[in-house]
């Protein structure tokens, strides 16, 4: 009688790649870095669509100072004291711009502070208190009419592009989280900076009594569009390559209502289409900002925070073969 | 020189040594640690067996978490050790998200086993190390101390204490660039490998397996 076959041992096997340890969420950056990201994004993106649409003049001005630049230096500081109260060690946070030259967090610093104080010097000479006007005879004014006027909002307005644009670079650039590490992720925080952007503009168009242009209208639908086509790049990319495999099942099943729901449908496909029907129809213009506003910003707003919480860092593997004994 | 390490997972017992001297030598609070070992499965059925591989920091030769960090508090010695230094650090996490071996730990909260502190960490106990970053800085406490004549890896006093307290001398430390050091013969003759070698991050951290 015999029993099974006992298995014999082979030869020692080649070297092979074999996972150490598995795939794990990151927990360094969440809530506080989402909306970080979020305000920089409206912040300089206002900023910028503003003043390259010629529309600062047609959205309030308060105590001499267009409106859209103050509110724009609001979200921007919100966003910045968010991120120090982030921090482990808050008061050190000047320090974060030493190192421009390989950090994209010092950069990101560097342009916020630059933006914050080159808008508030292109705009001061109109500051108004009772009549005074104490910067007055400061060269330039807010509306860039002057040589030294059109300089400074220059290089303002490339701050503000910068600080729209970094908060992607920084997860793109080096980290180790594979779903981070590609530049859809910059392309869709431009994008989605953008379109809340406009659509803020809108608002404080409507608030004003100004006019909404159909150019606005083609301009947001045309940012939801490429946001869109950005995340589908992002998400039928290097989707079987470890750590990003492991990040779009999450964001399939655990935020799939959230992702699908709220970031690609009533975030960016729903409003993309509402804008085209603004465009056409005049008198919906009004309502549609409001609804864009709130549209955009909640789902900008859950792109960043679900990109954070889908952060896989890769599984570590060694190329090893079975130890003898 | 290039301070490294050569790991022999053939004599590691996974007795976690290593992990519980690392943690009472830099006084580290609960729930964080420099050093631990993996417990993996290799091999298929038949040939199938344990594995234990002490992990940490690899100290690269070029690490992704020094160009990132905003302060320059992330720092790269000449003999290669990477550590924090913690003065400069604002905790803002950038080189824990960068480094693809999950070695940095930042410790948020002055925090004891036993509600107050032990002996021991009221010795290593740094306040500088609270609301920063931190990670294995290969003992460069005890390596600096090493006075002319001594040798760290050779030297237990001046060796990093995970490997002067491995049970099985499973760990190595030396100069990788000295082809007369321990770990640079261990090298010579059993061609270790390291872990993500497809990432070129020149780890420092080498691994004999068979």
């Amino acid at each position: 009688m015999s029993g099974p076959a006992t298995p014999t041992r082979s030869p020692a096997a080649p070297p092979r790649a074999i996972a150490l340890m598995p795939a794990v969420l990151q927990h360094e950056w969440d809530l506080y870095h989402a909306t970080w990201f979020t305000l920089m994004g409206i912040g300089g993106g206002i900023f910028l669509l503003a003043r390259l649409l010629r529309l600062e003049r047609g959205l309030g001005v308060w105590l001499g100072l267009p409106l859209v630049d103050l509110v724009s230096f609001a979200v921007i500081s919100v966003g910045g004291l968010l991120l120090i109260w982030s921090l482990g060690r808050p008061l050190r946070f000047l320090r974060a711009v030493l190192k421009p030259g390989t950090s994209w967090i010092s950069r990101g610093a560097i342009a916020d502070f630059i933006f914050v104080v080159l808008g508030g010097a292109l705009i001061v000479p109109s500051l108004s208190v009772r009549g005074a006007t104490p910067f007055a005879r400061l060269p330039w004014d807010p509306w860039a009419t002057t040589v030294p006027g059109r300089i400074i909002e220059g290089v303002a307005l490339a701050a503000a592009a910068i600080v729209i644009v970094y908060a992607g670079l920084v997860l793109a650039d080096k980290a180790a989280v594979t779903f981070w590490r590609s530049w859809a992720i910059p392309a869709q925080f431009v994008f989605s900076s953008l379109a809340m952007s406009m659509a803020t503009v809108m608002v404080m168009q409507t608030l004003a009594g100004t006019p909404i242009e159909s150019i606005e209208c083609w301009l947001l639908a045309k940012f939801l569009a490429l946001l869109l086509a950005v995340i589908a790049w992002h998400l039928a990319t290097r989707m079987t390559q470890p750590g990003k495999a492991e990040a779009l099942a999450r964001l399939y099943t655990v935020y799939g209502a959230l992702f699908w729901g709220v970031v690609v449908a009533a975030g960016t496909v729903l409003p993309m289409l509402l804008a085209v029907v603004a465009a056409l129809l005049p008198p919906t213009r009004e309502a549609f900002g409001a609804a864009a506003l709130v549209l955009t910003v909640g789902g900008g707003f859950l792109l960043r925070l679900l990109t954070m919480r889908v952060g896989y860092f890769p599984p570590v593997s060694g190329m090893l073969r079975v130890p003898k004994r | 020189m290039r301070w490294g390490m050569v790991i022999d997972v053939r004599k590691c017992v996974g007795c976690q040594t290593c992990t519980i001297a690392c943690h009472e030598e830099n006084a580290l609070p609960p729930g964080i640690f420099w050093r631990h070992v993996v417990d993996v499965e290799v091999g298929d059925y038949p040939d199938v067996r344990r594995a234990f591989l002490p992990m940490g920091c690899q100290h690269c030769a070029e690490p992704p978490c020094v160009p990132v960090c905003p302060t320059g508090a992330s720092q790269q010695r000449p003999d290669g050790i990477v550590f924090v230094q913690y003065d400069m650090c604002i905790g803002c996490g950038y080189c824990a998200v960068a480094c693809p071996y999950r070695a940095r730990h930042m410790i948020h909260e002055q925090d004891w086993y036993f509600g107050t502190p032990t002996a021991s960490e009221t010795k290593a106990r740094d306040p500088e190390r609270h609301g920063v970053m931190s990670k294995c800085t290969f003992c460069k406490h005890r390596v600096d101390k090493a006075p002319a004549g001594a040798t760290p890896g050779v030297d237990p006093e001046y060796t990093p204490v995970c490997v002067s307290s491995c049970i099985a001398n499973a760990m190595h430390f030396g100069d990788l660039d000295d082809p007369t050091s321990n770990v640079s013969k261990l090298r010579e003759e059993h061609q270790p490998g390291v872990l993500l070698e497809e990432l070129n991050l020149k780890p420092s951290l080498f691994y004999i397996t068979e």
